[in-house]
């Protein structure tokens, strides 16, 4: 079973255009971890630098996760073979924690370089990610791409003044930054089609304000058709509107698709198409 | 046999685990605790064996995970399981922190049967084999109607094939693990204890539970300073000092019943912001002291349905979840009548579906051939088996006659035919 990118994502992986914004979204017991892994793995790991783009060996990473421990990552990091610390001390991968922190006000986890969001406001949360993006900005030029693990939980726990109108301002000064941009909410059926609760509402403005907005959209779901011992869900390729406009660089690579996968026990991911 | 046992573990645990190296080098988990078949993480008992083998073939709930119980209805089988996992606990020396309740949920606990309870004498080297043995025993001699239950499979003794294919075939796994579990933990300590619900827990005298109540005004007490602070804050106050005061090794659960519930809570506390953000800070929590500790939450369905985006987001931020669906009590009453084949079975009480389990769909869920996830599970609440999870069959119709009749027909039939050959 290959544990590194399954050859049928490649496309999808690949370093994104410039100003790009790419959407993973989740659902309840389909999650988007093991994608995002694959998009560290293949941002921070270029198999052949003769791939995409010249400068491809620097592309640098900042990974803002809110729902997950740094822990986590490097975990399941390692069963990729991606050492995400070695990256870390390199300069070239830089990792907010919005989790430790966030809510949790008496703790002082203070690890090394690691940044941890301490607050949930606006001003807090885009100043520490953008220093981090910053920090990475040091030592030389190279695109950096940022992922944001669950940005929408900051808009259900936030409170009040968070807004999703807001909220997509702060993500739209983040994008300047970065050089792409990728995202991953959850979008399940209660959170974007009720829409009574202003919860419920801020979500789904969000998730279709950054779905119109986003150059392409991975969404993962469980299958239709109940569990099956061999496929863990359901992965949609969809692509977004501004790239049928324009950018005929990214629409050749890019295609909508709906393929199946299935994640083993070892965290090793198989992608196929239906019937196969 | 069991040293060469240990060390095949000992490197797979100290990859997956992150900051346990000294332990798992030294051998010596705390009591309570061992090694997942899957990938070594350390997992505790929930104190009910067969939702501890539903847990993605970890055979227990992994440390630093938390599992969220949703219930509808105005029954409380999740409370049970609460009741189950924090005795657990107290067995086996955890520190139990209690949301919500008071002293009187925890003298409420079920206690041990009794067989156990003498066998778990310090020094004496308890084997699950011969333990389960002994209750199986006395349950027989107890009570005439309880047969080749779950647990004789469960220690991989069980004698007859067929028997085997009536109950769950996931205990079959586990019965491979089972003989192994107590030679893996140092001192052959019981994983999971039996309990018994008619019995109460003795709780020890300097007690390892806490409780944090509720509501502002604790028992008749007027207190002015503590109504402003929301219970969840005092809650996770009480957790971090608790946590950071103690000793790296020993274990934590925490146990929150019915959150939300009007009954216990304020109306303030279910805006999102309290609630996710609380749920989030114990996420938090549990990641930062991932070997110490776990949590088991129930939430009353009927008052936070499924189908809105609050409910959610709570499933989201637990790394279970777990739905329990009793029957309606009329249906037990009608199917307490069982045809003759289920004798020795109970009939299930209600549905337990499963929409998340930790670690597993962490990670993207697959590979989980001994997860149950998918599968239609019924579960039984009784008085000496605990809360039993198995595969939901459904029992033989009611009009068991009928069958009868089309089999009484068919020997006519058969009758017949033999007459017509003569």
């Amino acid at each position: 079973m290959s544990s590194r990118i399954p050859p049928l994502l490649e496309p999808y992986l690949a370093l994104p255009p410039e100003a790009s914004l790419i959407l993973l979204t989740s659902v309840l017991g389909a999650s988007s971890n093991w994608l995002v892994l694959r998009f560290l793995h293949s941002t921070l790991i270029r198999p052949e630098p003769l791939s995409v783009s010249p400068r491809g060996d620097d592309t640098k990473l900042v990974l803002v996760s809110f729902m997950r421990d740094f822990a986590f990552w490097k975990e399941n990091g390692r069963r990729l073979g991606l050492d995400l610390e070695k990256f870390a001390s390199k300069k070239r991968f830089a990792f907010v924690d919005g989790l430790t922190g966030l809510f949790l006000p008496k703790i002082s986890a203070v690890r090394g370089e690691e940044n941890v969001l301490c607050s949930p406001e606006f001003a807090t949360v885009s100043r520490e990610i953008q220093r981090a993006i910053h920090s990475l900005k040091d030592t030389d030029e190279g695109n950096i791409v940022l992922v944001i693990d669950q940005l929408d939980l900051l808009l259900a726990a936030g409170g009040d003044e968070i807004g999703a109108v807001n909220l997509g301002e702060m993500l739209i000064g983040l994008r300047e930054e970065a050089h792409s941009t990728i995202l991953s909410i959850s979008a399940d059926y209660p959170l974007v089609s009720t829409s009574q609760t202003p919860l419920e509402k801020d979500h789904a403005a969000l998730v279709l304000n950054i779905s119109h907005e986003a150059d392409f959209i991975m969404s993962l779901r469980l299958l239709d058709t109940g569990t099956a011992r061999d496929v863990s869900g359901v992965l949609r390729v969809t692509v977004g509107d501004s790239i049928e406009q324009g950018s005929q660089g990214i629409q050749r690579r890019i295609e909508e698709k709906e393929l199946l996968y299935f994640v083993g026990g070892d965290g090793g991911v198989k992608v196929f198409e239906r019937g196969q | 046999m069991a040293s060469s046992f240990r060390k095949r573990h000992v490197p797979v645990r100290s990859g997956g685990l992150v900051s346990s190296e000294p332990k798992s080098a030294k051998q010596e988990l705390p009591k309570g605790v061992r090694p997942s078949p899957i990938d070594g993480r350390s997992t505790t008992s929930t104190g009910t064996r067969s939702l501890d083998g539903l847990l993605a073939g970890h055979a227990g709930l992994a440390l630093g995970t938390s599992l969220l119980v949703e219930e509808s209805g105005t029954t409380d089988f999740g409370g049970s399981l609460l009741r189950y996992y924090a005795s657990e606990g107290v067995v086996q020396g955890h520190h139990v922190h209690v949301l919500g309740m008071n002293e009187v949920w925890g003298r409420d606990l079920p206690g041990l049967v009794e067989a156990v309870s003498r066998k778990t004498a310090p020094v004496e080297v308890v084997n699950e084999r011969v333990l389960s043995g002994t209750i199986e025993g006395n349950e027989d001699a107890g009570s005439g109607t309880i047969g080749p239950g779950t647990k004789q499979v469960a220690d991989g003794s069980g004698s007859g094939a067929g028997e085997k294919m009536k109950i769950a075939w996931r205990y079959e796994r586990l019965g491979e693990f089972g003989p192994k579990g107590p030679s893996t933990s140092s001192s052959g300590e019981v994983f999971c204890h039996d309990f018994d619900l008619s019995k109460r827990l003795v709780l020890p005298s300097p007690s390892l539970m806490y409780f944090v109540p509720s509501t502002a005004k604790p028992d008749f007490e007027f207190r002015g300073g503590s109504t402003s602070a929301s219970p969840f804050n005092r809650f996770l106050d009480h957790l971090i000092t608790h946590l950071s005061a103690s000793p790296s090794t020993a274990l934590h659960r925490v146990v929150i019943p019915n959150l939300l519930s009007p009954a216990l809570y304020s109306s303030e506390v279910s805006r999102p912001e309290s609630i996710l953000q609380f749920l989030h800070a114990l996420r938090a929590l549990i990641r930062k002291y991932s070997t110490q500790l776990t949590a088991m939450i129930t939430l009353p369905l009927t008052l936070y349905p499924r189908s809105t985006g609050l409910t959610r987001w709570m499933e989201l931020l637990n790394d279970g979840v777990l739905e329990l669906a009793p029957f309606p009590s009329t249906a037990i009453a009608t199917k307490s009548t069982p045809g003759a084949s289920t004798v020795h079975e109970e009939p299930p009480q209600g549905m337990l579906k499963i929409h998340r389990l930790p670690i597993f769909h962490e990670k993207g869920g697959g590979g989980g051939e001994a997860s149950g996830h998918g599968d239609d599970l019924a579960f039984t609440l009784s008085r000496r088996k605990g809360l039993v999870i198995k595969l939901f069959s459904l029992p033989p119709v009611e009009g068991d006659s009928e069958a009868q009749q089309g089999g009484l027909e068919h020997d006519h039939g058969k009758a017949t035919k033999v007459d017509i050959e003569f």
